[in-house]
């Protein structure tokens, strides 16, 4: 086996010096762009990606990247290029840009049945947009379409498109901003409907490292000799059905080299990142306190019924635990959030309680249940490690058995606990971030945000200190209470 | 009047027999030593008394409460009434680590027998002062010695005025020099005319303070009678033996 790698390894790397490689990122999620069937990758990008290497006798390498990092991707030479749906407008100073090729509307889909039919509709409601794309800036404060943004009740940012036609039909919000290559996609399998109306309109190009103009000038002449011979107009028919979404040909570059566009440095500013940081951290808290509330007393509830005599309880409860153990919190929690529509039909947005949005409740529910498990655990070790004496000594003296459980082997389980709890509980401090699966706005999401709309990793290592700070006041206090309770042995 | 009376009792451990036929009494006052080699079954036998054991066959009558008839538990309200009669005191002490000595002391009086706090303080500073312990009312377990633990045990035994106390070797996991102290305390609830059932391996400690002896041995009574007369002049061959061989042994 290893040998084999070996071989391969040693193969590529011979290969590597006879023919120059060409390393294509791209998103994997962004249908008919670039995404994964039937084990392959395929999509219009992809596919325009590798008639432009076997021109050039490139060998082409196909890269899927986490789209948050595709600048460090990018300027670390891991990849030549990002090549996929990539708009140029509001980017245009970030990357040396190919010229345009497509023109790409952003549309707002709804469910057939809704009654929003133009833009105008839309106030008041929620509109669901991709984290880090031009429609979502577009919408925001000092976006092109704030107009239209200031009159939403809410801008709910999704981690990918498939969360939010899932949030879309799950009733959680009314209408998607998004791409129109997409939104066509997404409609094919019924039920959903674009509006006529367009958002915006963008220019898709080939992103390169800045100043590697050289590959770009390549890539950019093969690109315009494909268009010429009707290469690009086959490619395109293979994914857009012949109708004309997307308009490819000759589009004289609006963007020149040096052109100069302001507003770059507003992230740049770390007092701005770090306030809009510790908004996203006072979620991160409320998620963790609200956890620690349920989870704790829960734990030991279900402890109990783990160890209790009935064997249906019993057992009932040693399956939960190993469920929620043996599976990713992220799922459990889009489990938590999609359950209700998908199982029993329920309108999500009819399920916020006290007007808190369901989307934040059924975080606390999956975050509660899952810490639960793990704590009844931690409770379990504890009370099996109290010495059989206890319980004798307690049963002599005429304690009941909650007399003896609460006034003698309770507070000695504490005790014991407290490291293995304490370990859960900075675990819990991190894992709050995974929040984002449901478009919660902690602080790992924002900073993921700030991170890919500016193009720094600023955002990171705040948040990153902020995170480690938390920790140490949780580690603080855990070791102070531990103190406390070293009076006895 | 009997105390606690014992008739017929069996019990087994899976396929072994620990407990066999085996009948005695204890009347009011009177202080008995169990003796004999170990695995004979005394431990068993203490614990099935104390109700910490279930048998299998066999009475057990305590304080005048039948808590088992012919191998049948009484109610959950006798039992309940019965265990009120009976205290013990455990080899390892088994005092409640993360208490006040005064704590572990009074928390059964008033949680259990519902005494107002004052008045348990008040008999527990007594009992402690009996226990020669009056100046450890406020450590902590982990802070005293092993003696020191088995006193406040048995301080704690007696805060609730049990009929009959059972101690299950009391001494055993002490350090020669601090048995002494547990031996004397215990003499002087003898003298007292507390009624007791005491497992142990100390023979001269027996002969002082026992009124009687039982001598057990593979799960049987073998030999029950005056203290003096079961240690000077045993009639039972295996009780000779036994004897015997502590006396050589030192």
């Amino acid at each position: 086996m290893t040998f084999f790698m070996v071989s391969a390894l040693v193969f590529t790397l011979s290969a590597a010096d006879a023919v120059k490689r060409f390393t294509v990122g791209f998103d994997a999620n962004f249908p008919p762009y670039g995404y994964v069937e039937n084990g392959e990758y395929r999509g219009f990008d992809l596919d325009l990606a590798r008639e432009v290497a076997k021109r050039n006798n490139w060998q082409i390498v196909l890269k899927p990247i986490n789209w948050d990092a595709k600048d460090s991707e990018l300027n670390s030479g891991m990849i030549d290029c990002i090549w996929n749906g990539f708009t140029i407008n509001g980017r245009e100073n970030s990357y040396t840009w190919s010229d345009p090729y497509v023109v790409n509307e952003q549309v707002v889909i709804v469910k057939d049945d809704s009654p929003l039919r133009k833009l105008a509709d839309l106030k008041g409601k929620k509109v669901a947009v991709q984290t880090d794309t031009p429609v979502q800036k577009a919408l925001k404060k000092g976006g092109e379409r704030y107009d239209l943004g200031r009159t939403l009740s809410e801008l709910v940012v999704v981690p990918d498109y498939n969360n939010a036609v899932m949030m879309l039909e799950a009733g959680s919000v009314d209408a998607i901003a998004m791409d129109i290559g997409v939104a066509k996609e997404k409609s094919k399998k019924g039920g959903l409907l674009i509006l006529d109306e367009i958002v915006m309109s963008e220019n898709y190009g080939i992103g390169f490292r800045k100043g590697d103009t050289k590959l770009r000038d390549i890539v950019q002449n093969t690109l315009l000799e494909m268009i010429d011979d009707g290469t690009a107009a086959r490619i395109s028919a293979r994914y857009f059905d012949g109708k004309n979404v997307v308009a490819l040909g000759r589009i004289k570059s609006a963007v020149s080299e040096d052109a100069n566009v302001s507003g770059a440095g507003f992230w740049d500013n770390a007092g701005v990142v770090t306030l809009e940081l510790l908004k996203g951290l006072l979620v991160s808290m409320a998620i963790f306190f609200l956890t620690l509330l349920f989870a704790l007393p829960l734990g030991l509830l279900v402890a109990c019924f783990r160890m209790s005599g009935n064997f249906l309880l019993r057992n009932f409860f040693r399956i939960f635990i190993s469920v929620m153990r043996g599976t990713p919190l992220m799922l459990q929690l889009l489990v938590w959030f999609f359950g209700p529509y998908y199982l029993f039909g329920i309108q999500l947005s009819k399920l916020s309680l006290f007007g808190i949005d369901y989307r934040f409740i059924a975080v606390i529910i999956g975050f509660s249940l899952n810490y639960a498990a793990y704590f009844a655990e931690i409770y379990r070790a504890g009370i099996s490690s109290i010495p059989r004496g206890q319980y004798e000594a307690a049963c002599v003296l005429g304690y009941t058995r909650s007399q003896t459980f609460f006034r003698i082997v309770l507070p000695q389980v504490v005790k014991r606990i407290l490291p293995p709890v304490t370990n859960e509980v900075i675990t819990l401090v991190k894992d709050t971030s995974l929040a984002f699966s449901l478009a919660v706005l902690e602080m790992f999401t924002i900073a993921k945000q700030i991170a890919s709309a500016s193009s720094t990793m600023l955002p990171f290592i705040i948040a990153g200190v902020f995170y480690y700070l938390f920790n140490f006041i949780v580690a603080g206090v855990m070791s102070a209470i531990e103190k406390k309770l070293n009076y006895y042995r | 009047m009997d105390i606690l009376s014992i008739n017929n009792l069996s019990k087994s451990f899976r396929q072994q027999q620990v407990l066999r036929d085996i009948s005695f009494t204890v009347k009011q006052g009177e202080v008995i030593a169990v003796i004999g080699p170990s695995g004979s079954g005394k431990t068993t036998l203490l614990r099935c008394a104390a109700m910490l054991e279930n048998a299998d066959g066999g009475s057990i009558d305590l304080g005048g409460i039948s808590v088992v008839e012919s191998g049948k538990y009484a109610d959950k309200a006798s039992l309940k009434s019965a265990r009120t009669k009976c205290g013990m005191v455990f080899q390892n002490f088994n005092l409640f680590p993360h208490m006040l000595v005064l704590d572990n002391i009074i928390d059964a009086p008033v949680h259990v027998l519902g005494i107002p706090r004052q008045e348990a303080v008040r008999e527990a500073l007594a009992l402690l002062g009996k226990m020669e312990m009056q100046e450890y009312v406020n450590a902590y377990p982990c802070e005293l010695s092993g003696g020191q633990q088995q006193r406040v045990a048995i301080a704690r035994a007696l805060a609730l005025h049990p009929e009959i106390l059972f101690f299950d070797e009391p001494t055993s996991a002490l350090d020669p020099e601090l048995t002494n102290g547990v031996l004397r305390v215990i003499r002087a609830l003898a003298e007292e005319d507390m009624t007791m059932v005491i497992v142990t391996h100390e023979m001269d400690f027996a002969e002082k303070v026992a009124d009687r002896i039982i001598f057990m041995a593979d799960g049987m009574v073998v030999e029950d009678g005056p203290a003096a007369e079961v240690i000077h002049n045993p009639a039972n061959e295996r009780t000779k033996a036994f004897i015997a061989g502590l006396k050589s042994g030192f």
